[in-house]
């Protein structure tokens, strides 16, 4: 439904004409097709830019009034981060970029949606503290990240989910209403999610976010783990051949490779159990040779060789990072048991030597976006948790789905392409597999979908928790059932919250 | 209408209605103001539960889920309206140790006297509650977001609890996380341990600390952890929590602690006591007025070199810090393995160490960040003095959480049931220390009883939303009601 | 040249990431200055930005958007700085301001663009050969005083001083500066006077690409006349047109240096030495056509097959090769001064704000990007903002007067000279 002029100049007399547009070449800037897709999302009717959760609400109230649909985005990243249906207004929450508090004392940081990973990660660095970092660039929201999408991140072995580090949060409900989650509730400030009572966080993000169909989260803290890194990281070199170090006698990165799949699981649950290391992985190989390349051709090279293929198909890679060197050399001397104990070997000096000379782990495995270089489809399948033998379970039965794909030279051939990232030392763990597809093929927009229901078929056959349902109406209805009917509940949730159904509905 | 009464829809051994049984349902140490129920009802399963539920639907019968054997002590499972209790006590099996995903499947009568045995034989441990009593709930404990005494473990207030199953207000069950499916149990594969979803929902925590009116639980799943070899106890006293305080948080950000927990004497006097509390005054008098116990220790592989590496770092850190750790208990020397038990197993002593003084007690519990208990703690002090009540027998301990980034603190106040002018006393000072308190920025977190008036009174945008949630959860309003805002 | 349609990789790419907004991760240093896209950072929306740009390019192929003045006057508020390109670049294989300035030229193409003063520019270009319209005959009136410029030749020479509209016009001091130093180097070189036309930068980045190419013949002309090898520039919008734009419409055989590194090579070889102690801590504004945008231009024609294999294989300007050290160095060489940097420095620079013709259309939007740089600029406890691009001094010195005792700004060669 188009926005009558009506309604366009309530709008506008909340955010001032300088942050409303409903101009064809504004509104081209939010509906372009995701590479991965053929499929143009939605345009919306408008884009705003509200300035605080004050004007949020009275938008949102607004929408409700009118039976407007809107949505809350900011970096619009990832596929969801658009309108669900036509006859949406987009809020670009941009505006609202304050870093409110970092509490040093207490380790929390308070935020608005338009901080970014790359300014909060280096500046809560002066103040000897860090989070876990998504791999998503340095233009991420933070807010985003922790509050509305998933929450997994390359150094959680050490740490957690981000959903662990949500503390306090403002949120401006579906219709409007601004509500204190956790010890905000009670002027405690920020530093508890939950309570008091039931926790209403539990609303707000589960194992991913809500994609903004629950209201607006204006403004959260996160908690902050203690860096063990310095102030400031000297950077060398210059773009895209940065190189950064941290203090190598207290910084180490380790490449490793295992005969089966099943001694590489059971070297990372007990690098788990002795609660060594901030990151391991059991990391994707292609996409690690795009990030070890600087150019599609180059990656193409290296491809070609087969080098990571042989090296890389059941690897670990270990990042230990201590507070003193006597802790480095103790963690390693564990890790060298573990991986002698389970069968594991150095990998091939080439690949070590890349990440010995750049050990900024953050960075090496974190720009994700470098893992788009080739610029074709691309997408991520699983992305579910559980345990790390469970992962390891899913991992080993992608052959099963991934090989007529292949065969069929409907993907890149990288069977091997897929992450297990384990977190908490080890008591659970997040997979992910990205399969790569060329858009000169004739039906590539068949492809993602395909794929994600070949692997979906797969994981209700094996009884693997390999997936969780998509949000959407047409997957919950398919398989909703046989996921203890969480489709259900989420609408019995949604119905209660969002009466009018205006918060981008799936 | 006249309304239908419960019937028993289980087997006729699963209902009791003795009077004296329903009669100490009616009370516990909170001093809630409830009524007697109607009827015990004890399921034994999932199944059983949902033809409770459904029966209480056809009656319109509140249902209050019990599953900690006595004593109580927040009132929460004191019938506010009458009704049935559920007791889970004879759900009590342990349906699952996995050593490889550290975890432990459990239905809510299994207590902590019952599994830590059962872990230890398989090389695990739970995080602890401090001292918790032999016949405590792990999954009510679990479930209410009590503490647990090795704040490295955890990484939310949620922690250590996973994934569960839910029989909710409508009779349908549910389970959370990756318990969710696909499929059933029976063919699900998973090992139920990562907490979150299913989808863009935490489920787990709408049942968290909701005192039974969300849903009943009819298992849990919650993080073991590997037994150490070895285990080190050390100490810090001082005559303040903020000097004590101020070290563990930095012990906690480079992660050497294991167990971490800081006492005043009263607290230490009465951990330490020996039957019939005969030598606390002796040993009230010889502790500090504040003493931390601090473990470290060393797991499966390189222990001993572990043990020293952390040793080290610990005694290097509170140097920095300005304070010197020990080996010995401060006024107590030689007490150490007693301490390291009593940290790693379930109070026995008596039955339950907060009533240990005088059969009877008040606790007054909130949360903050570290930097503020001291503060908060002195407002309890200033309370009482000016009340003229001595604190001196008071055991308080703060218990960090979260990595440190959060921190309990408890006061448990000892109270002769005979003596009800001074427990009138008491409740007076309770009241108003807890008012103050939440004045001051502590946070109920846990709104037991009247704290659940102060904690959402001025918080209509959050009890609007909570009472939408129950709606959803449990619309006929079954559960518990009469407790927090519902 | 390339035309709009062939960039169809680069839109389909786009993954809405964001890099073509922020500060890469690695040279991030805080919360503070980590925008990079001078005009989504003032307008937010978007389609102010090198994906919006993209993707509004993407529409107007597809026929899914129509022109509009609003449409025209967004694509023109882009300064052509090229951050989002570098950016982009550090982790993508994509053209993102090659793909921007082919829309521009397509506007054009279309009847649709330039702005009107970039259209009156291109008159007075047609008719003067400079962006300011002023008589021809006077372009190389700075080389007639003060006396002791002689050397000043239009004979043939293997070294050019290529000295540029904005330099010739408008800052003679740096032409003359510029010689003074070629001089004191002991450089033999020529100028090409009368028959110096602008470089056409002003053309290529407002979409005017057939007018400007018409300068780029003129130039070559002249340059090839007097047997020139090496030109050099003291204007880095001059640099940056002459290594980016040239070899895109002609044969380029020649090598084009910044003074800078002329200067830095004469210091090195012992030609040159600082006599003169300067008290002052400056900061070093990388313009952009000097950094990120000078690295000579490779054209490329082939196919880009499946999973972005590039045939032949493709040589990627990636804001590497720019004039970075040089500048900082000599200037690091002069006694007494310090050199401190911004956050947002070589190929990560931001802009003046002032770039792609900017100024002239947008003046107030130039001087919202100026007060940004300059507080960066003031952050770094500098009492002078140095640079090599007549057009930031324009940019910086508006910026300068709205903010009177800020800070000073000082062109590289008068530094120089003022140090021999």
């Amino acid at each position: 439904m188009p926005l009558s002029r009506d309604v366009y100049a309530e709008l506008e007399q909340v955010v001032g004409p300088r942050h409303i547009s409903d101009k064809p070449w504004i509104l081209a800037g939010v509906r372009a097709a995701q590479p991965s897709s053929p499929m143009k999302p939605p345009s919306p009717e408008a884009v705003l830019l509200p300035g605080s959760a004050a004007e949020i609400q009275q938008i949102v109230r607004i929408c409700n009034r009118h039976g407007i649909r809107y949505i809350a985005t900011i970096s619009s990243l990832i596929g969801f981060a658009y309108p669900s249906g036509p006859g949406t207004i987009i809020l670009q929450l941009k505006r609202m970029n304050q870093l409110v508090e970092v509490n040093a004392q207490d380790r929390y940081a308070v935020i608005e949606p338009g901080v970014r990973h790359g300014q909060l990660r280096t500046e809560l660095m002066k103040h000897g503290l860090t989070y876990p970092v998504a791999a998503v660039g340095p233009g991420g929201s933070v807010l985003a990240n922790f509050a509305c999408s998933s929450g997994d991140n390359h150094c959680q072995h050490g740490a957690s989910r981000t959903n662990r580090y949500l503390l306090g949060l403002e949120w401006v409900t579906p219709e409007g209403e601004l509500v204190r989650v956790g010890s905000l509730a009670n002027d405690a400030g920020w530093f508890c999610a939950d309570g008091p009572g039931p926790s209403l966080r539990g609303i707000i993000k589960g194992f991913v976010g809500q994609w903004s169909g629950m209201g607006v989260v204006t403004r959260i803290a996160i908690g902050l783990d203690a860096w063990r890194g310095p102030p400031e990281l000297p950077t060398q070199g210059r773009s895209p051949s940065y190189r950064m170090r941290l203090d190598p006698a207290c910084h180490k990165t380790f490449v490793f490779k295992f005969p089966t799949l099943e001694q590489a699981r059971d070297a990372m649950i007990a690098i788990g159990e002795a609660e060594i290391a901030q990151a391991v992985l059991k990391y994707f190989n292609a996409s690690a040779a795009l990030l070890a390349t600087e150019s599609a051709n180059e990656f193409w090279e290296l491809w070609d060789s087969g080098l990571f293929q042989r090296e890389l198909a059941r690897p670990l890679y270990v990042f230990l990072s201590a507070w003193t060197h006597e802790e480095l050399e103790y963690e390693e001397c564990v890790l060298r048991d573990i991986i002698a104990e389970f069968g594991g070997a150095d990998v091939d000096e080439r690949i070590q030597r890349i990440y010995s000379d750049n050990m900024d782990f953050y960075i090496l495995v974190g720009a994700l976006q470098r893992v788009l270089r080739l610029g074709g489809g691309w997408a991520p399948c699983k992305l579910s948790g559980d345990s790390i033998g469970h992962m390891f379970e899913v991992g080993k039965a992608i052959p099963e789905f991934i090989t007529p794909f292949i065969e069929q030279g409907r993907i890149l051939d990288a069977p091997d392409n897929w992450q297990i990232i384990p977190l908490e030392y080890g008591h659970s763990a997040h997979i992910e597999l990205l399969f790569l597809y060329d858009r000169n093929q004739p039906d590539w927009g068949k492809v993602p979908m395909d794929f994600m229901r070949a692997s979906m078929q797969a994981d209700i056959r094996n009884g693997h928790h390999g997936t969780m349902p998509l949000r959407t109406v047409a997957a919950s209805q398919a398989i909703g059932a046989l996921f203890s009917n969480a489709h259900m509940w989420a609408n019995r949730v949604k119905d209660a919250f969002d009466p009018q159904r205006v918060s981008n509905p799936f | 209408m006249e309304r239908e009464v419960f019937t028993n829809p289980l087997r006729p051994e699963a209902l009791r209605t003795g009077a004296a049984l329903l009669q100490s349902f009616a009370a516990d140490e909170s001093g809630a103001a409830g009524r007697v129920p109607s009827q015990v009802i004890y399921p034994q399963s999932r199944e059983d539960v949902q033809r409770i539920v459904h029966e209480a639907i056809r009656t319109a019968t509140p249902l209050v889920p019990v599953s900690s054997g006595p004593p109580r002590f927040h009132g929460d499972t004191v019938p506010a309206r009458g009704g049935v209790i559920v007791d889970f006590s004879r759900m009590q099996r342990v349906l699952r140790i996995d050593r490889a995903s550290r975890s432990v499947r459990v239905e809510p009568g299994v207590t902590y006297g019952e599994l830590i045995p059962q872990l230890r034989a398989q090389g695990l441990r739970l995080s602890l509650p401090f001292l918790p009593r032999a016949n405590k709930s792990v999954v009510a404990s679990r479930l209410e977001r009590e503490p647990t005494t090795i704040p490295k473990y955890q990484y939310d207030y949620m922690d250590p609890l996973l994934t569960l199953e839910v029989v909710y207000g409508t009779g349908e069950d549910f389970r959370t996380g990756s318990a969710c499916g696909p499929g059933t149990l029976d063919t699900l594969k998973a090992d139920l341990v990562n907490p979150w979803g299913p989808g863009s929902i935490d489920y787990f925590r709408l049942v968290s600390a909701a005192q039974g009116t969300m849903g009943l639980v009819t298992w849990a799943v919650t993080k073991a952890e590997i037994l150490p070899r070895l285990q080190q106890l050390w100490f810090l006293q001082a005559s303040d929590p903020a000097r004590l305080l101020q070290p563990i948080d930095a012990l906690l950000r480079k992660r050497v602690l294991d167990e971490c927990v800081v006492l005043n004497r009263a607290a230490l006097a009465t951990m330490l006591a020996g039957d019939g509390m005969r030598d606390y005054a002796a040993l009230a008098r010889a502790l500090p007025a504040w003493t931390a116990l601090l473990v470290v220790a060393g797991y499966e592989r390189r222990p001993e070199e572990r043990l020293a590496l952390y040793a080290k770092a610990l005694r290097d850190i509170t140097a920095a810090q300005g304070v010197e750790p020990g080996r010995s208990v401060p006024g107590a020397p030689g007490r150490e393995a007693e301490i390291l038990h009593l940290l790693s197993n379930a109070w026995t002593k008596s039955a339950d160490w907060r009533i240990r003084a005088t059969g009877s007690s008040r606790e007054l519990l909130f949360i903050a960040p570290m930097s503020q208990v001291p503060r908060l703690a002195a407002t309890v002090d200033d309370v009482a003095a000016q009340r003229r009540i001595s604190m001196q027998d008071v055991p308080c301990y703060i218990q960090p959480m979260v990595q440190g980034r959060g921190c309990h603190c408890e006061f448990v106040f000892p109270r002769l049931p005979t003596d009800s002018a001074a427990a009138m006393e008491l409740d007076a000072l309770h009241r108003e220390a807890a008012a103050q308190l939440l004045r001051a920025g502590a946070f109920f977190s846990r709104p037991y009883g009247d704290w659940a008036q102060l904690v959402y009174r001025d918080y209509a945008d959050g009890v609007a939303a909570l009472r939408r949630l129950k709606g959803v959860f449990d619309p006929h309003g079954l559960f518990n009601p009469g407790k927090l805002c519902f | 040249m390339n035309q709009l349609a062939d960039f169809r990789h680069t839109m389909q790419s786009c993954n809405h990431c964001g890099q073509c907004k922020w500060v890469l991760g690695p040279k991030t240093r805080g919360y503070d200055f980590a925008e990079i896209c001078p005009i989504h950072m003032q307008f937010h929306f978007d389609a102010y930005s090198g994906q919006g740009l993209l993707h509004i390019a993407q529409e107007l192929l597809d026929g899914e958007l129509q022109y509009d003045p609003g449409l025209r006057d967004l694509v023109y508020s882009c300064t052509a700085c090229g951050a989002c390109d570098t950016n982009c670049k550090s982790i993508r294989d994509m053209e993102v301001l090659d793909t921007i300035l082919a829309l521009r030229a397509k506007l054009v193409e279309d009847g649709q663009g330039p702005m009107p003063q970039y259209a009156r520019m291109a008159e007075a270009m047609a008719r003067t050969h400079n962006i300011y319209g002023r008589p021809h005959a006077e372009r190389a009136a700075w080389a007639g005083e003060p006396a002791g410029l002689s050397a000043t030749t239009s004979q043939p020479a293997p070294v050019a001083y290529f000295a540029g509209c904005a330099t010739s016009y408008q800052r003679p001091d740096i032409a003359r500066n510029t010689v003074r130093i070629l001089e004191a180097a002991g450089i033999a070189h020529t100028v090409l006077g009368a028959d110096e036309h602008c470089c056409g930068g002003p053309l290529w980045r407002t979409g005017q690409i057939d007018a400007a190419a018409r300068q780029v013949q003129e130039n070559l002309d002249a340059l090839q006349r007097r047997g020139v090898q090496t030109i050099v520039t003291s204007c880095a919008e001059c640099f940056g047109t002459l290594r980016g734009f040239y070899p895109r419409v002609a044969d380029f055989p020649f090598e084009v240096k910044h003074i800078s590194e002329i200067v830095q090579e004469a210091l090195d070889a012992g030609r040159l030495r600082f006599s003169k102690p300067l008290q002052t801590t400056l900061t070093w504004h990388d313009p952009c056509l000097l950094g990120r945008l000078s690295e000579p231009y490779v054209p490329w024609q082939g196919e880009i097959k499946a999973f972005g294999r590039h045939v032949p294989a493709k040589a990627w300007r990636r804001g590497q090769q720019g004039v970075y050290d040089a500048p900082r160095r000599v200037l690091g060489a002069i006694a007494g001064i310090e050199v401190v940097e911004m956050v947002r420095n070589e190929e990560n620079a931001l802009c003046c704000g002032g770039g792609g013709g900017v100024r002239e259309a947008f003046p107030e939007q130039a001087q919202v990007t100026a007060a940004e740089r300059i507080r960066e600029a003031t952050a770094t406890g500098a009492d002078t903002l140095v640079s090599s691009c007549p057009f930031c001094q324009d940019t910086f010195e508006d910026g300068l007067a709205r903010q009177p005792g800020a800070m000073r700004y000082r062109d590289f060669t008068q530094l120089v000279v003022d140090a021999l």
